[in-house]
């Protein structure tokens, strides 16, 4: 069937709540059975404390609500959220998120997905450049290659690891949602690599904890004086 | 209009804004991110310089420090644009972000 091809080649076979969910939307059967109560109750956290969320939530063009374009769902695997541009929605794994610092580091994640697509013309569904480009940018930006969250994942490095970590995680999140050969992928994302990487935007500055999101806020806020007076 | 632009102009950050930058660059923390994201140690001597700068145009209003402000932030503007984008960029967000959602086939309760 069309859709079902669809559905696998870009991905949406992960979240099958995209087009049809289990439960009805609200229900109390929803609320006993599933995580989706406390998912939107990290989330609220994550927009209301992160300072990361703070930074990419002011400098996206698009205003952003919770109610719209945000969405817990149950999903697939071990896919812990994603950007279904077709909706013009953060999808968060209700199923996979459990605690709030990864809700954090997930909202933040999505939402470079949804800032690069307010900013540019991205084709996600058929240009990989653009995919890999964006990824790369979600893992360097996020905090998912933070030194703790590496050595979390049992994988120890340290002289530019975050860069390796990046790499791999860019990899890792393409080679899930599109049907194509892993060296295909690397092949992309190595040519897209060092341009991505150094696309700090909205922050201008890699995050790498509270203290640089802050004063990469504190820059978005004084951008008026700063480039009147360059 | 020279004047008037003169007179308008201030540094494109507060000069404790260079302080506390300089502060945070110098710091354990950054320098093992720095190692940590590009194997190499930051080089943090040009924060110093700015805030030094800033502080001396505040007290004379100098040509002198306003050039070399203005030359450095726009070194560091540079810096962050040095590459090509994969993308073209919007000149407006997409018409369809707030697009209601379709409803769902309404469902037999």
């Amino acid at each position: 069937m069309d859709q079902t091809k669809q559905e696998e080649e870009y991905g949406y076979d992960l979240f099958p709540e995209r087009n049809k969910g289990k439960f009805k939307k609200g229900s109390i059967a929803e609320s006993l059975f599933t995580f989706n109560h406390k998912c939107q109750v990290m989330l609220q956290f994550a927009m209301e404390t992160s300072k990361y969320e703070r930074c990419v939530l002011s400098s996206a063009r698009s205003t952003v609500f919770k109610d719209r374009h945000f969405s817990c769902e149950e999903c697939d695997g071990t896919v812990s959220g994603g950007f279904d541009a077709a909706s013009s929605q953060i999808v968060l794994c209700q199923n996979n998120i459990h605690q709030q610092s990864h809700m954090n580091r997930v909202v933040t994640h999505e939402l470079i997905h949804a800032f690069d697509h307010c900013r540019a013309h991205v084709d996600w569904f058929n240009n990989f450049r653009h995919l890999a480009c964006s990824e790369i940018r979600a893992a360097n930006l996020s905090g998912d290659c933070s030194f703790s969250n590496e050595v979390a994942r049992f994988n120890f490095g340290l002289k530019q690891h975050h860069q390796e970590c990046v790499r791999g995680r860019a990899l890792r999140s393409i080679l899930a949602v599109r049907k194509i050969s892993r060296q295909e992928a690397e092949k992309i994302v190595d040519e897209v690599f060092d341009t991505c990487f150094n696309d700090h935007a909205p922050f201008g500055r890699i995050p790498h904890g509270n203290k640089d999101a802050r004063f990469a806020y504190r820059d978005y806020k004084n951008r008026d004086r700063y480039y009147a007076n360059l | 209009m020279d004047r008037l632009e003169a007179a308008a102009w201030k540094p494109p950050r507060a000069c404790d804004d260079y302080l506390t930058e300089f502060k945070h660059c110098k710091s354990l923390w950054n320098r093992f991110q720095q190692y940590y994201t590009y194997g190499t140690s930051p080089s943090c001597q040009q924060w110093k310089e700015d805030y030094y700068t800033c502080r001396e145009w505040e007290k004379h209003q100098s040509t002198e420090a306003k050039e070399l402000l203005q030359g450095s932030e726009q070194k560091r503007v540079a810096e962050q644009r040095k590459f090509t984008p994969v993308w073209e960029l919007r000149q407006n967000p997409p018409r369809d972000w707030h697009m209601p959602l379709n409803q769902e086939k309404p469902q037999d309760s």
